[in-house]
């Protein structure tokens, strides 16, 4: 039988021609927007690696640059000090504009064991920066009080960066860099998704700020208690700018920033879904639309297979397996193309990504075609022969 | 072969009710070659149908081999239509996207027979109507008589020993209609193939063993 329906689909190739190339443009954009979902699905799922509520991000245009890397560093304490005397200040540290959700970047890289280690995320982090966010550690320690005595500057890396230098070997106490700018690996934390919930965490290295690097500091984590209000964030902007003066303060909730973070991954999706939703639908109402014409165009033919012994389930059982073996055709050319984007690693996304995705758009595309001609092909197996072979 | 008794069918349509056959009763015997005649719409095709059963009647009994077929489901029936009977029509029926000799296999597919076994049989089937040099052709590239062989040899190609031809002469000129029916005389002689024969053609029907006449649905002769 199976012979016998591909004779019938080779010798109509002209007429199938069209609805194959409808199965396989919906499945290469299946399998596109399916990759992405997964994708952004994978990410979503892994720990954010920091905690967003009950923080705040205070921006200032740090007016500081002319007086000297103590003072500015002593002034920032004294702040700090004020900021945390009222009782729903938590935590308090002074970083780069680089906070998550933030859209900020700020990358470096260095050498080690004679490899250029490029596009790691680089983020000044005083002793307060964990519980500001509240990292998770995964191994080692976070920075001490006393660190400026050692030899080698102390870094802490996350999990992604350290499965980069070192494999699955021994991070903590690894040197790293060059002999003018050697450091020492003090600990690990946990990947932090800083971009987006949906997007995966790039490599990442915390350095404690030297005095120097105060003057260039323009922002402050505050982890503040839960319930704090607006009342409660009039009085932290006005210690803010009393400290400093002539300063442009801006507060943001990284909850709030979350929302709009996530959103410039979401949004697109929801877009390219909605999109492709609809081609789906137009797909399947064409592929509808051609089953329902064969069959009657085709109602001859179902009289004299029925004349010749075939069943009414037979009947319809042939016009199934036919949508699903011209389904099944084109699905073969659609995974050779599919399994380019894999092989050729074209957008450097992980192979699990690529597979799961050609197996949804594989399972979609089944039911689809299973879906349009199984009422079709019941239709045909209704059809009465003795009609049926008096008509033409 | 075929005994047929008080066979009636009304066709009922929204606003009419059409009595197609009245009281028909038959017996067809083992090797009988019988004709059908009679003006158009008096029930002939539906009469071959019911025998075949590709129809049902509204009332009466159809035995088919001493088997009463009124209980069969639907699959015991396509057993039967497959196994026992040859259908050949005036419009032939072959699929178009068929070649000669895939249309020919088509009843044996049905039985899921090897590729091998149809093959084998569809080559003889086609052989006895003298059609072996054009297996490859697709029903397009035939003339009518031709089409009208390719059928007989599909109806053949299961050995079955009832033929329900409907005008199979009723497309073609004398010459053509003249070999088809040749081939099927030769059928009923060699095999002893029961076979019943609409026709409009009385020299066609004088070529047959017995002849049956249809007026209104009713049997005159
Ligand atoms: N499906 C149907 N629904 C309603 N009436 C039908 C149907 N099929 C046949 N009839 C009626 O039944 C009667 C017999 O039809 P049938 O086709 O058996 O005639 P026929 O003798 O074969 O005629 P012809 O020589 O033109 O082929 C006709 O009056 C026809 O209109
Ligand atoms: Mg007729």
């Amino acid at each position: 039988m199976l012979k016998h329906l591909f004779i019938l689909i080779w010798n109509k190739k002209k007429q199938n021609s069209l609805l194959l190339t409808e199965v396989l443009v919906s499945f290469l954009v299946l399998f596109a927007v399916f990759t992405l979902l997964v994708f952004n699905y994978r990410n979503y799922s892994k720990p954010r690696g920091f905690e967003y509520s009950n923080v705040w991000v205070a921006n200032f245009n740090n007016d500081l640059g002319t007086t000297n890397g103590d003072s500015a560093a002593m002034f920032y304490d004294n702040l700090r000090r004020n900021m945390l005397s009222l009782p729903q200040v938590k935590a308090v540290c002074f970083t780069n504009a680089n906070t998550p959700f933030s859209g900020n970047t700020s990358q470096t890289g260095f050498p080690y064991k004679g490899k250029d280690v490029r596009s790691i995320n680089y983020y000044l982090a005083e002793d307060s920066y964990k519980d500001a966010l509240q990292l998770h550690l995964l191994e080692g320690r976070w920075f001490a009080k006393n660190e400026g005595a050692a030899k080698n500057k102390p870094i802490v890396i996350n999990n992604k960066l350290k499965t980069e230098l070192f494999g699955t070997g021994k991070a903590l106490g690894q040197l790293v860099g060059d002999d003018k700018n050697q450091m020492q690996v003090i600990g690990v934390v946990e990947d932090g998704k800083y971009t987006n919930e949906y997007m995966p965490a790039g490599k990442a290295m915390y350095v404690r700020p030297d005095t120097s690097e105060y003057h260039w500091m323009g922002t402050a984590m505050i982890r503040v208690a839960p319930g704090s209000d607006a009342a409660f964030e009039g009085r932290l902007y006005k210690l803010m700018a009393n400290t400093m003066k002539n300063a442009n303060i801006e507060i943001t909730h990284l909850e709030d920033k979350r929302k709009s973070a996530n959103n410039t991954t979401l949004v697109p999706v929801i877009i390219l879904g909605t999109v492709s939703g609809f081609l789906i639908i137009n797909v399947a109402l064409g592929l509808f639309g051609v089953l329902w014409y064969n069959i009657n165009k085709r109602r001859g033919e179902i009289g004299l297979r029925r004349a010749v012994g075939a069943t009414g389930n037979g009947i319809s059982g042939q016009l199934v397996a036919e949508s699903l073996l011209l389904a099944t055709l084109a699905l073969l050319v659609g995974i050779f193309f599919a399994i380019q984007f894999p092989l050729l690693n074209v957008l450097d996304l992980p192979t699990g990504v690529y597979l799961w995705a050609l197996l949804f758009a594989i399972v979609f595309i089944y039911a689809l075609v299973l879906v349009c001609s199984l009422y079709p092909g019941k239709q045909a197996a209704a059809i009465y022969p003795a009609v049926a072979l008096h008509e033409d | 072969m075929i005994r047929l008794r008080n066979i009636e069918k009304i066709y009922r349509t929204d606003t009419v009710e059409t009595l197609a056959l009245n009281s028909i009763s038959l017996d067809i015997a083992k090797g009988e070659f019988l004709s059908i005649m009679g003006p158009s719409g008096c029930g002939k095709s539906t009469l071959l149908n019911i025998m075949g059963l590709l129809d049902t009647p509204s009332n009466g009994q159809v035995q088919i081999d001493d088997q009463a077929t009124t209980a069969l489901s639907d699959k015991q029936l396509a057993h039967f239509r497959n196994r026992k009977i040859g259908f050949i029509f005036q419009s032939y029926h072959l699929i178009n996207d068929l070649k000669v000799l895939d249309n020919v296999e088509l009843p044996m597919l049905y039985r899921n027979s090897s590729a091998g076994e149809r093959k084998q049989l569809a080559t003889e089937a086609l052989e006895k109507v003298g059609l072996s040099n054009r297996i490859k052709h697709f029903p397009k590239q035939l003339s009518g008589g031709q089409k009208q062989r390719v059928a007989i040899a599909r109806a053949i190609v299961g050995k079955p020993e009832i033929i329900l031809a409907d005008e199979p002469t009723g497309n073609l000129d004398s010459a053509m209609g003249n070999e088809i029916m040749d081939i099927l005389l030769e059928l009923n002689k060699t095999d002893g193939t029961t076979i019943v024969m609409v026709t409009h053609d009385e020299n066609m029907a004088r070529k047959t063993h017995r002849l049956v006449r249809l007026f209104d649905g009713t049997q005159v002769q």
